[in-house]
């Protein structure tokens, strides 16, 4: 490592793409030549935010290493055009697609997909039909179903009714998540939080499922949040993990204590994570 | 039973340090935790979810199920029995 220069500050800039432009942050490798061209793809809604810092921090750490880093604000979403009810799932996979083009054309560097939470799940169904495949793909605690995820999202505002109610005496019953989700997949636009849910993107994410993603031809690096050292992993990813190795996936899945800094209310940072990435990419 | 489990998850989930090592079972959560709002009470039922393996449907808690450490307990206890 020490051989190479410090890594510059990232450079921002837009991508022209579908209805508008993108925000991108680019880092530039450390060094001469490039070990590797890695394009990061956000979480979804304010698990973006939250993960900001660390997303940075790794993309940092990554340029230094000799990566180049592309992280690009999906439509809808930071400071890229368009208002989130207006994302849809085909629109992300196609800004992915741009993002890889760009960094092709800038490094000559093997492609390597960097996923976090529903990013990961993303950048699996995403890699399934990519023209250019990716060598590697790093996920941090990827989401395993759609379906699972849009209802923890609708939860907020069943937990919102809840806390509005905490008081009465006799408290209404809300509709709940299911009837939510339900009306949301009839056609419904939804407001959760802030964010403006379009029921075609809701039931892009309703129907994904990992299980029926296995990456193939490319190693994958899968790092799973625990939060302490004692602690297994849960059944939910040891049965995924199987489930993709049965399929032929190269899979090294790593237990990391790390906070989840996707959700904290802080902005949370982890070193045992951005540790056990750098690790890797080093080797 | 899973008072020691539950306070860990809450001090992790709200971000509570120190400060959440003095919550026992009658410490008031909902209105006297200030860092309990939605996004957070979302959150752990996630983690509570996460940690014992359980599945929360929305009929099954409400305000008072998060009004003290215990209740909180005793939701989960119900949950595992």
């Amino acid at each position: 490592m020490n051989e190479r220069a410090p890594a510059a500050a990232a450079q921002p800039f837009f991508l022209p793409a579908t209805a508008g432009q993108r925000f991108c942050l680019y880092y530039a490798p450390a060094g001469a030549g490039c070990r590797g061209a890695v394009l990061y793809v956000h979480p979804f809604a304010d698990e973006m935010n939250k993960s900001r810092r660390m997303a940075a921090l790794q993309a940092r750490a990554l340029a230094a290493l000799g990566y180049a880093v592309l992280q690009v604000d999906l439509y809808g979403c930071g400071d890229s055009s368009g208002e989130f009810v207006d994302a849809r799932w085909d629109i992300w996979k196609d800004d992915l697609a741009r993002a890889s083009a760009w960094l092709d054309s800038k490094v000559d560097a093997p492609l390597i997909l960097w996923g976090l939470r529903l990013g990961a799940l993303l950048a699996l169904d995403y890699a399934r039909d990519a023209a250019r495949k990716p060598a590697r793909m790093l996920l941090w605690q990827p989401v395993h179903g759609g379906a699972a995820c849009l209802t923890q999202f609708l939860r907020l505002l069943s937990a919102n009714a809840m806390l509005a109610e905490a008081g009465k005496a006799a408290p209404e019953k809300t509709g709940g998540t299911a009837a939510l989700k339900a009306s949301l997949l009839d056609g419904q636009s939804l407001e959760v939080a802030g964010y403006e849910l379009a029921s075609e993107l809701a039931a892009a994410i309703e129907q994904l499922d990992a299980a029926g993603m296995a990456p193939q031809g490319c190693q994958v690096h899968w790092l799973e949040a625990v939060a302490a050292a004692e602690r297994p992993l849960s059944p939910a990813v040891e049965r995924q993990a199987a489930h993709w190795r049965a399929q032929g996936t190269a899979l090294q899945l790593e237990r990391v204590v790390c906070p989840p800094f996707w959700t904290t209310q802080e902005i949370t940072v982890s070193d045992a994570l951005l540790g056990a990435t750098t690790t890797i990419f080093a080797a | 039973m899973y008072l020691n489990d539950i306070k860990t998850i809450l001090i992790d989930v709200l971000s509570l340090g120190d400060a959440g090592l003095s919550l026992d079972a009658n410490s008031a959560l909902l209105g006297s935790i200030t860092e309990l709002d939605s996004m957070a009470v979302v959150n752990l039922m996630t983690a509570l979810e996460e940690h014992f393996g359980i599945t929360i449907d929305d009929d099954e808690i409400s305000a008072s199920t998060f009004e003290t450490l215990g209740s909180l307990d005793a939701f989960v206890q119900q949950k595992l029995a």
